[in-house]
């Protein structure tokens, strides 16, 4: 049932993937300012201490984004999967809450060097 | 004269059973789309699913041929995105079915794998196509902290469904083609 080639390829993949997967969980640094991103643009930054709801609405979507004790969770989304409610808080620089269907992506990003987050990211991709 | 009315006749008879098997084929798949929509595997992470309409698509790949697996995923994904996931669904599914299609097909031709590796490579890619399309919708990187999450649930889904499409492919009568 299983060839040579099979076990080649599964080898060729985990050796690919592993250290992919090893760079892009890698813990990141503990933030302190959020950034709010509504269909690739970015929406607003807040920062990570003081507690706030961000309301997003566009295009008869809405999210709340609720940032609590240093801690940011999506606390309501009108997404028909909730993924990004049940995602949960994040607080490190390489987390991020994600709702595909209304295109809105929370990061936690450190101070004034947003930039160098993104592209430390790239090199994910490129690698 | 009646000889040559014969082959045509064997032929378009041939023609309608390969149309009939496309059509039950491709209602399996579109079942199984539904199934995996109805119960959804409890994780956060969106996109890990079984994959079991790619039963259907390798066992198509192996016995009708690449036109056939080709309509009958496009068919499957166009129906299932209109009935169960939505157009936003549909687009990835696209991503990932084509693009898995493809490399299990190539695969497939190069006669060096077995059903498992062919699923196995179908299961990963499928998972990369949609994670770089939801990266390419929302313009962001960040996504691809969901790449280990994918390729290993891509990997595992893939054996599985291809041990699965082995021992089931092996059981189908030989005039299913």
């Amino acid at each position: 049932m299983i060839k040579k080639a099979d076990i080649i390829l599964l080898i060729i993949i985990l050796a690919v993937g592993i250290p992919l997967s090893v760079l892009s969980l890698s813990a990141g640094t503990s933030g302190d300012r959020v950034r709010i991103s509504l269909n690739g643009k970015v929406y607003g930054t807040y920062p990570l201490d003081e507690d706030r709801v961000v309301k997003v609405s566009a295009g008869g979507h809405t999210n709340h984004i609720t940032i609590k004790d240093g801690q940011v969770s999506m606390s309501y989304s009108t997404c028909r999967n909730q993924v990004c409610v049940n995602t949960g808080a994040i607080s490190k620089t390489k987390d991020s809450i994600v709702c595909l269907p209304n295109r809105v992506v929370v990061e936690i990003i450190s101070h004034g060097s947003g930039k160098s987050g993104a592209g430390g990211d790239a090199d994910v991709i490129s690698g | 004269m009646s000889s040559q009315a014969d082959t045509r006749g064997r032929r378009t008879s041939r023609n309608t059973r390969r149309l009939a098997f496309g059509a039950m084929f491709t209602a399996l798949a579109l079942i199984f789309s539904y199934v995996e929509f109805l119960i959804p595997l409890p994780v956060p992470v969106p996109g890990i699913k079984l994959g079991l309409a790619n039963l259907v698509i390798i066992i198509a790949i192996y016995r009708m041929g690449f036109k056939y697996a080709f309509t009958i995923n496009c068919v499957r994904i166009v129906a299932s995105g209109l009935l169960f996931s939505g157009v936003f669904g549909m687009l990835y599914s696209f991503a990932g079915g084509i693009l898995s299609l493809l490399v299990m097909y190539g695969l497939y031709r190069t006669k060096l794998f077995s059903m498992v590796g062919v699923s196995m490579a179908g299961g990963v890619i499928h998972n990369l196509g949609q994670l770089i399309t939801a990266c390419l919708m929302v313009s962001s990187i960040r996504l691809m902290s969901y790449f280990a999450v994918l390729l290993f649930s891509g990997l595992i889904s893939g054996i599985l469904i291809g041990i699965l499409a082995y021992h089931i492919e092996k059981r189908l009568p030989s005039d299913i083609r």
